[in-house]
């Protein structure tokens, strides 16, 4: 049976403003089907030296009552420890540096339709590691992932997340994303947004610690009728803080996005640095495209900046490119690689990095078909 | 170089809260009631209409919910203030009729000397009621209609019927239909197809009673071709008792037509400034806001630009300085709603001593508005660690053939700007009010020159306060 789920406070704008534009967000409804137990193992490969990874269902985890985190809407934590059917509790002991990335594979297919993965990855001091979480559903498949996925960086350790959602066109997508850094831990998380029906995308970094970072790199794609909505915050707490935001998308056809991007100073944060930047190429001629970049700001010795730049596609880069004997869905999708390689640059798995690829031009050649 | 803190403090306000002794002839109870409605709608010798409109906006008033976003607004007790307040005096067309206290604290603004130098006219508004109004010859030679806007809804119905609060309507926010209900004096302005202004008009508004609400209304049309530059500026001495200030502004820009409306707000630090303004700009047609906001405990005001004919333009330079107790959220909104249509945003803030200022803005640009540019740009300056800044911007485009760009910036003044001005001989505190009034120039020089000065008065005793309490901080 569909369980009617509505989550206050998802992707809520930190400072609201007029209601018309449309960017304060806050209410999730969401229809969620009967959720079986996930059956397949999404962590295929050998336990790292220094790393424990635990099956939350397999290994019977149970994470202590943690409703009240500082990053999470509290209503998410309850439901998601409520109905999650996977996951993984990924420790990293202290001072081990795990060169290769730990990859979850999920796959959502007819036998498994919903995934609802709850995952907790803490790294211990000056340990460091690298988490892939790929998402991938068969083509008409009418599935359903909601993740949830916490991160704690301990003094000087090093976390590396990259979420690659390649869902299909039927799929509902949500992600939910809270990190914590100690003193010179540093939180990196790298999420290409790409398929779904409708993709959400939450995420909040409190930067606790004296000297620690945040990095964000997203890239979304929307095509179809397909809506995005993310939503990151950056808070600067501790002294001597860095962030770094950046987000690089695609809107063709009809599709929506609404990107919300905040760097929050709090006082006693002296001494921090924050940047944003949004770059939307705009190819289609009903998209929609709403953006709200903040920054907040209690503290006088601090450097906040952001820049927005949407539009559509640079018409003389697109002319050379043709002038040199590409097609005009080839120049485009040069384009959007172009736009989007600082992002997947730092995607690890190259298998992945060329998924991306190919999908993008069977995409944009879909498009071009008119 | 280490960082430091400044302590900053108050700036002298005495010269702008000069208080007249109480002096109304005519007030109405306190708290908004039909009945209350009505007696000002007698008392203003409103047509049948318009009697009907005030009676409208209070239903939409009595229905609408405060916002839910921006400052807090719990102080505002409508029932307890005194929405009408008539000065005890009638209309002058003479400066040396005016009575003397309102004269003198007109004179301590430096109104008349603006006036005789070079401006239009004075439409003075004292309390809720033009006292003062007066219009050059040679304006009114060109066609040039400049009055008050009860006089003209009596002289011009038909214009003022089909445009008073079409643009701005008593539906959109709550405080719009308060206007809408108990709307009174304000400025009338109708520059005929082809007139070119060349000396600015200017209004002043003053508040002065305890509690009293001012809600003036301004209107101007620029018809096509023409244009016209105008200037409103604000300044009310300090009572104890929060005063509301939420007028309105309406500019219709006719086909290429221009127009460019100036403002200094600076309220005392008790009035909550709930303004609404808006422009619509047809064919070609540009609107220029030029805002400074440094007066008031809470502003609320966003000029809104609507590009409604191809090939319009808007432009807003913007600075605010919220001091202690201030809550200053200001900003600009821009709808693009026709092809080849062009916005430039450029607002800059400054926080010290606990204040807090806020940029908000939008940009809308519809599917219409093909091949549409705007640019936003916003920087905000923090002098101490107690104040606040917060930069909330949205956008929202519906086409793919035009280019939004928007950026912003948020800091201090830079260790090495100073240490640059002070290794050339300049005291640390002249470095500091040198950087501030840089910061604020593009304002400044974009206003004539009185207001310029006047800008930079403030700004000065701003940091004069800012170096006393810099004495001994030397490293």
């Amino acid at each position: 049976m569909d369980m009617q789920v509505n989550l206050k406070e998802f992707n809520t704008l930190p400072a609201k403003t007029w209601r018309w534009i449309g960017v304060n967000g806050g209410e999730l409804d969401l229809t969620v089907p009967s959720i079986q137990p996930y059956k397949f193992q999404p962590f295929s490969g050998q336990v790292p030296d220094g790393a424990e990874i635990y099956n939350i269902i397999k290994d019977g985890i149970v994470f202590m009552n943690d409703e009240s985190d500082p990053t999470i809407p509290p209503e998410v934590v309850k439901f998601m420890r409520t109905n999650h059917n996977s996951g993984y509790f990924i420790h990293i002991a202290s001072g081990k540096r795990i060169e290769k990335p730990i990859v979850l594979d999920y796959k959502l297919e007819l036998k498994a339709p919903s995934v609802l993965d709850d995952n907790v990855i803490i790294a211990e001091e000056g340990s460091e590691a690298t988490v892939v979480l790929h998402y991938a559903s068969q083509e008409q498949l009418e599935g359903f992932h909601f993740g949830m996925t916490k991160l704690i960086a301990k003094r000087d350790a090093h976390i590396k997340l990259v979420l690659v959602q390649m869902l299909g066109e039927s799929c509902q997508q949500f992600d939910t994303i809270g990190a914590i850094a100690q003193d010179k831990g540093h939180i990196e998380i790298v999420s290409a947004e790409l398929g779904g029906k409708r993709a959400f995308l939450n995420c909040k970094t409190r930067l606790a610690g004296s000297k620690s970072a945040f990095d964000m790199g997203v890239i979304y794609f929307g095509d179809g009728k397909r809506k995005i909505d993310i939503g990151i915050v950056s808070e600067h707490q501790g002294k001597n803080t860095q962030s770094k935001i950046e987000a690089h998308g695609a809107l063709l056809d009809d599709s929506e996005k609404i990107f919300r991007g905040t760097i929050d100073f709090k006082r006693g944060s002296s001494g921090s640095k924050g940047r944003e930047a949004e770059t939307t190429m705009l190819l289609g001629q009903h998209v929609r495209n709403r953006t709200a970049p903040l920054i907040l700001c209690a503290e006088e010795d601090v450097d906040g900046r952001h820049a927005a730049s949407i539009g559509h596609v640079d018409e003389n880069r697109l002319f050379y490119l043709m002038s040199r004997g590409l097609s005009e869905s080839e120049a485009k999708k040069l384009l959007i690689e172009a736009a989007f390689s600082p992002v997947t640059a730092k995607i690890p798995v190259p298998t992945f990095r060329q998924e991306i690829s190919d999908y993008l031009i069977e995409r944009l050649n879909k498009i071009e078909k008119i | 170089m280490s960082k430091k803190k400044v302590p900053v403090i108050d700036i002298d306000r005495t010269i702008y809260d000069i208080k007249d002794k109480e002096n109304a002839s005519f007030k109405v109870s306190k708290g908004l009631t039909p009945d209350i409605v009505r007696q000002i709608s007698v008392e203003k010798n409103d047509p049948k209409w318009m009697l009907d409109f005030r009676l409208k906006s209070l239903e939409v008033y009595n229905r609408l919910k405060l916002p839910v976003w921006g400052p807090s607004l719990h102080e505002l007790d409508m029932d307890n203030i005194v929405t009408y307040v008539r000065p005890d005096t009638e209309m002058r067309g003479n400066w040396s009729e005016v009575p003397d206290d309102i004269k003198n604290t007109f004179e301590r603004l430096g109104i008349p000397k603006a006036e005789r130098d070079y401006l239009a006219g004075v439409g003075a508004q004292y309390d809720s009621e033009v006292v003062y109004h007066s219009v050059r010859d040679e304006v009114v030679k060109q066609g040039v209609i400049y009055t008050d806007m009860e006089s003209a809804i009596k002289e011009y119905p038909d214009i003022v019927k089909s445009h008073f609060m079409k643009l701005v309507k008593p539906e959109d926010h709550k405080f719009a239909a308060l206007h809408g209900a108990v709307w009174s004096g304000g400025s009338f302005v109708y520059v005929p197809a082809g007139v070119k202004v060349s000396i600015p008009l200017q209004s002043y508004f003053r508040l002065n009673a305890p509690g009293a609400g001012q809600f003036e209304h301004t209107l101007i049309i620029v018809e096509k071709g023409a244009s016209l530059h105008f200037i409103e500026g604000c300044s009310a001495p300090k009572y104890n008792v929060t005063n509301l200030h939420a007028g309105c502004v309406e500019l219709y820009v006719g086909e290429g037509a221009s127009l460019r409306y100036s403002t200094i707000e600076n309220w005392s630090k008790n009035m909550m400034n709930l303004n609404t303004k808006r422009a619509r700009v047809e064919k070609n047609g540009k609107i220029e806001w030029i805002s400074g906001s440094f007066g008031s405990k809470v502003s609320m005001l966003y000029p809104m630009s609507i590009l409604s004919g191809e090939g319009a333009k808007a432009e807003f330079t913007g600075i605010t300085f919220a001091g202690q107790g201030q809550t200053l959220d200001t900003g600009a909104n821009i709808v693009h709603d026709a092809p080849h249509t062009y916005s430039v945003v450029n607002a800059r803030s400054i926080s010290k001593d606990g204040g807090v200022s806020i940029f908000r803005g939008g940009v809308t640009v519809t599917e219409k508005a093909r091949q549409s540019k705007s640019s936003v740009s916003c920087e905000s300056l923090m002098l101490d660690s107690i104040s606040r800044s917060d930069t909330i911007p949205a956008m929202d485009i519906r086409n793919d053939e035009s280019d939004v760009g928007h950026e912003a910036r948020i800091g201090r003044i830079s260790d090495d700007a100073i240490y640059y001005l002070m290794s050339r001989g300049i005291s640390e505190p002249d470095a500091r009010a040198l950087i501030v009034r840089g910061f604020a120039d593009p304002v400044a020089k974009e206003l004539p020159m009185e207001y310029a000065v006047e800008m930079n008065n403030l700004i000065n005793l701003e940091m004069e306060n800012h170096s006393t309490g810099l004495k001994g901080g030397k490293e």
